[in-house]
């Protein structure tokens, strides 16, 4: 190929854009809770990739300031494709849709209740 | 004694696997109860397998359970093939009967572990796996007070109720209790009416903190269903009610309900509830869900 013609050709180039390939769009949004009801609602929370301590101590990944919550109330944890939230052993609960829940898998949609704060659980996208 | 539950298995009649219910899940019954270091496993559908990959991971250990079967239909049994921890020698199973005259659990495990429906026999298996028996409905594993309850289901099935220093769970999957209504008349005209169940059964659940039960059909299904042995989730939450217990969990989910189904199923089962008056709390069992009560 010439240098001035483009830096493809279409006769051999079967995909020029690799984030399509992979899977990694460029508009990917990550999993994060929607603070809905509580101090400084509303709020987006990113979460951590890994492990995510959610509770009103400043050495929380997510610390929201409200006397109901535990230094460290929950966990959210990934696991593979899930995310999984757990109780640790907080003196208020966690409630997920409503029922106060030891641990579970999380969905899109989710209502997490937390003292006075509810959160809603966004799986992301992409 | 605080107990936990987790469900691993909450479908009826078939897996359902699919975007459509990854919600509430696929796999067919199979509940986790822990007393304790004690476990207690009700049902073995196809939830046990990942229970069985789940027990490996926290324990290197041998693991010891005890297994109630509430029947022996397929959805309740198909997963026990499956279940690993019955495969090494370390592990100890105690599965139970409820009378010493039938032994369907012991024979019918044997029995879907033959070579022409499974390449891996019942005799194959490495772990301990030992028979027992209740004694006129009743049974202790460890300070744990199990009682059994016989159901209305075609071919038979069994509740079970766990009691421990006053926490008390109570499963009771595949019992059609609509069919055992003492105000069926007025309940027919009425779909709003308190449904009246026997006083056996009310007892049987009365106070649990927990009582999980077949809520297979809405109100509008079950006309043309009558008979098939499973329940209405609106006749469970009255149930609960009568009981007085604390949470609700509606089980054994219909094959052809997707999650936005049994949303509405659980919707209609919490106004019914909160009609009631009380505390109870009604909710949708789902795999992975664990209770500490």
């Amino acid at each position: 190929m010439s240098k001035d013609k483009p830096d493809f050709d279409l006769e051999t180039t079967v995909v020029k854009d690799h984030s399509v390939i992979t899977g990694v769009g460029r508009n990917a949004v990550p999993p994060r809770l929607e603070l809905v009801r509580g101090p400084e609602a509303p709020r987006v929370l990113p979460l951590c990739p890994d492990e995510t301590v959610v509770g009103r101590s400043h050495q929380a990944n997510i610390c929201i300031e409200s006397s109901l919550l535990s230094r460290r109330h929950m966990l959210i944890r990934k696991s593979g494709p899930e995310f999984r939230l757990n109780d640790l052993d907080s003196a208020n609960g966690v409630f997920l849709n409503g029922v106060r829940v030891h641990s579970a898998g999380l969905f899109e949609g989710d209502t997490i209740q937390i003292g006075d704060v509810v959160l809603v659980f966004r799986e992301g996208a992409g | 004694m605080s107990a936990f539950v987790r469900f691993w298995g909450t479908r009826g009649s078939i897996p359902t696997p699919g975007h459509g219910t990854r919600r509430y899940g696929g796999n067919t019954s199979c509940v986790e109860i822990r007393f304790g270091d004690t476990l207690f496993i009700c049902d073995g559908g196809t939830g046990l397998r990942e229970l069985g990959l789940a027990l490996l991971a926290r324990n290197s250990e041998g693991i010891e359970a005890h297994m109630f079967f509430s029947h022996m239909h397929w959805d309740h049994i198909q997963g026990f093939p499956f279940f690993v921890p019955a495969y090494a020698s370390k592990n100890q199973l105690h599965v139970y009967e409820v009378d010493k005259s039938d032994t369907r659990v012991q024979r019918l495990l044997h029995g879907q572990m033959r070579s022409e429906y499974f390449p891996v026999t019942f005799a194959d298996l490495g772990a301990e796996i030992s028979a027992a028996f209740f004694d006129n409905g009743a049974i202790e594993v460890d300070g744990v007070t199990i009682r059994c309850l016989e159901q209305t289901h075609p071919g038979k099935s069994y509740a079970y109720s766990f009691e421990k220093e006053g926490t008390k769970v109570v499963y009771a999957t595949d019992s059609e209790l609509d069919l055992l209504l003492s105000n069926r008349d007025e309940c027919a005209e009425d779909l709003s009416a308190l449904r009246r169940l026997p006083p056996e059964l009310v007892r049987f659940a009365a106070d649990a903190d927990l009582l999980i039960a077949d809520a297979q059909y809405t109100d509008r299904e079950y006309p043309t269903r009558v008979g098939w042995g499973h329940a209405r989730a609106n006749t469970v939450v009255d149930f609960a009610v009568q009981a007085q217990v604390r949470k609700c969990a509606l089980f054994h989910h219909d094959p052809m309900q997707v999650d936005e189904a049994v949303d509405e199923k659980v919707a209609e089962g919490r106004e019914r509830a909160a009609r009631a008056a009380g505390s109870l709390t009604v909710f949708g069992a789902r795999e992975g869900l664990e209770l500490k009560l």
